[in-house]
């Protein structure tokens, strides 16, 4: 049978896979080193002997291995050498260093130099063993979190990480639970749970773990039985619970979500090397999810290049063509007009000549459009008041909004800082968006403009403006394309499709964004900042 | 009295409506395609008016404007221009100029500028 090529797969063989690690030993006394050797192969592992650094150099490079245990007084080369040049070769190698009468700067070295852990000679069986065992869970780790980064779409990493979870931790259950966009609380991705009964019932839980206070929110718990504590006691379904362990993710210090794994088996207790596992995974699933956070914001950058980069393609495309039209179609204006003061005013001539000129003028409107991305020139960039923009461009439009019957509703904020902006260009913005809602509303509604200062997080300001009408609403298959260049939903003739292309360029220079939200029926909204 | 017009243009088009437009007024309008061979002639003669594109093949607009007003400061001059790029900043940085026009225009348009130029 096939398996599709995936990491999840792969992974899910390596979880589950039985073939014990592969040790080396590197010892130069022979008697020891096989002492080490039976003891690793009676605990079910595979383990080979060197017995100076080069021979250990050789073996690694020939073989892979997944730990090597090291001794460092040797002849030809020493340990902490050998440990390095082992590195070099494959530095996922764990190594663990045995010194007989080393001494703590020893050690410390060769801890710098990468080994996992050292051993003071003689040492107990029992506690090799121990420190064995740590490694290869750390290197087990390392490979998880390898193929977990190295190849997995972010959104498909936390399912892989809870899969992995529900595995190592010998979990019954195990779910993922990140507040959505309100702050509310969802199942983002589970293991083990089939019911639809069962993940509200295991979801209600984890809801009332986030929603104690942050320094509660954020420690590990252990629950025993959750069906019968007095703050579970109310939910259904719990019943076959016998151990809960809570992992709050953490980010920036502040609670990000909550990790469940459940067991349902008696006496299945937690450990607290359990414990120590489940917070390795907490920082896989801080790290996919600040990954996944990172690759949108990657992906939403790239989208606004690409805009970005037709929008000055498409202006420099203008401004050569401009020209090029402008010289024609002055010809053909000019030569029509002395046609049309030799014709009859009632004939059809005079009529067919007439929609000639009015072509030209509709001609002239779409490259004067076009040009607006194609200056060159700089912008006259002065401190402006964005309320005093707002009311002169609403001056030069009241005629036709009461025509209109629109109603035009203020909400400027008063004492608003001034913005470095180009007074006209913003003009331009506002006069296309107040123009757009016009067209929105044929039968008369509500424009409603607003200022505020928003603090951002980061300490910034961004003055806010948002207008509002109560027209149709943009359909959300075209709310991605209105800001593209000439789409437009007015008829052939009525709109170039460049004016919001145009606010998007000027607001865009001046280092401010501009958002549209709008839902058929309710209405749109268009929502620009501008840095102060 | 018939005012004499010179156009500087390079667009043939451009030059037969204007000069059309303006000659209906009983004005003589001379046509120019290049700012070389139009500088000669106003060596030659006398004109009231020039009217003067901006991009031109072989010589920039504002290089023949500016040489027309060193040369000839009493000849009123229209700009015509198909870009409206330096609509802000000063037509041609120095010279101070009497009109000026965006293609396309039509033809009430020159002759009103040319009316005001004159003095009409």
């Amino acid at each position: 049978m096939l398996f599709p090529p995936r990491a999840g797969y792969f992974l899910y063989n390596w979880l589950t896979m039985t073939a014990k690690a592969n040790i080396l030993i590197v010892d130069d006394e022979a008697q020891i080193a096989e002492m080490i050797l039976a003891t690793l192969e009676a605990n079910g592992y595979t383990a080979a002997v060197a017995y100076n650094g080069s021979q250990g150099l050789k073996r690694v490079s020939q073989e892979r291995f997944d730990l090597a245990i090291m001794d460092i007084q040797m002849p030809e080369m020493d340990g902490i050498t050998a440990l390095g040049e082992m590195k070099k070769i494959d530095p996922e190698l764990e190594v663990i260093i045995a010194t007989g009468h080393g001494t703590m700067s020893t050690a410390i070295q060769s801890l710098r130099k990468g080994a996992f852990d050292y051993l003071h000679k003689p040492f107990e069986l029992k506690e090799l063993l121990k420190v064995v065992e740590r490694a290869l869970e750390k290197r087990k780790f390392n490979d998880i979190a390898k193929v977990i980064f190295s190849t997995i779409k972010p959104e498909d990493q936390l399912r892989v990480i809870i899969d992995a979870v529900t595995r190592i931790l010998k979990a019954d259950e195990s779910l993922l639970v990140l507040p959505d966009r309100d702050g509310k609380p969802r199942v983002a991705v589970s293991g083990g749970l089939e019911t639809e009964e069962a993940l509200s019932s295991r979801l209600e839980m984890c809801a009332r773990v986030m929603a104690q206070p942050a320094e509660a929110a954020k420690a590990l718990q252990l629950v025993e039985a959750p069906g019968l504590e007095k703050r579970f006691s109310d939910i259904k379904n719990l019943e076959k619970i016998k151990f809960s362990l809570f992992l709050p993710l953490v980010e920036d210090n502040k609670p990000a979500g909550l990790i469940c794994i459940n067991r349902d088996e008696e006496e299945a207790y937690f450990t607290e090397d359990d414990m120590q596992r489940a917070r390795i995974f907490g920082s896989l699933v801080n790290l996919a999810l600040r990954n996944s956070s990172l690759y949108r914001q990657l992906q939403e950058t790239q989208g606004q290049l690409i805009q970005a980069e037709k929008m000055s393609a498409l202006g420099q495309l203008a401004g050569g063509l401009a020209h090029e039209i402008n010289n024609p179609l002055s010809g053909i204006l000019g030569l029509a007009q002395l046609v049309l003061e030799n014709l009859e005013k009632g004939s059809q001539n005079y009529a067919d000549i007439k929609e000639i000129e009015k072509a030209v003028f509709r001609c002239k409107k779409i490259i004067v459009s076009l040009l607006s991305f194609s200056r060159q020139e700089k912008a006259t960039i002065e401190q402006v008041n964005i309320n005093e923009v707002i009311e002169e461009t609403l001056t030069l439009c009241a005629r036709q909004m009461e025509l209109k019957h629109i109603k035009i509703t203020r909400q400027l904020a008063p004492a608003l800082p001034m913005v470095s902006a180009d007074f006209q260009q913003l003009m331009q913005v506002f006069l296309n968006l107040f123009t757009n809602a016009r067209d929105a509303m044929p039968d008369g509604g509500e424009l409603t403009v607003a200022t505020s200062l928003l603090k951002t997080p980061g300490g910034a300001e961004l003055l806010m403006t948002s207008i509002t009408d109560t027209g149709a609403g943009i359909p959300p298959d075209i709310i991605n394309k209105i800001f593209d260049p000439f789409f437009t939903t007015k008829p052939v003739g009525k709109g170039t499709g460049l004016g919001l292309s145009v606010c998007l360029g000027i607001i865009h220079k001046h280092n401010g964004a501009i958002k549209a939200h709008s839902a058929p029926g309710q209405g749109s909204t268009f929502t620009i900042s501008l840095p102060v | 009295m018939g005012k004499k017009i010179l156009i500087i243009d390079d667009e043939a088009l451009v030059r037969n409506y204007v000069r059309r437009a303006l000659a209906s007024r009983g004005w003589a309008v001379t046509e120019m395609a290049d700012g070389a061979s139009a500088l000669d002639l106003l060596g030659r003669e006398a004109f009231d008016v020039v009217i003067c594109d901006l991009k031109m093949p072989d010589m920039r607009g504002e290089e023949v404007i500016k040489r027309i007003r060193q040369g000839w400061p009493a000849v009123k001059i229209i700009v015509i221009t198909g870009s409206v790029s330096n609509i802000t900043s000063p037509i041609v940085p120095g010279v101070e100029v009497d009109g000026f026009l965006i293609k396309p225009f039509g033809i009430d348009e020159i002759r009103a500028l040319a009316d005001k130029a004159i003095g009409a």
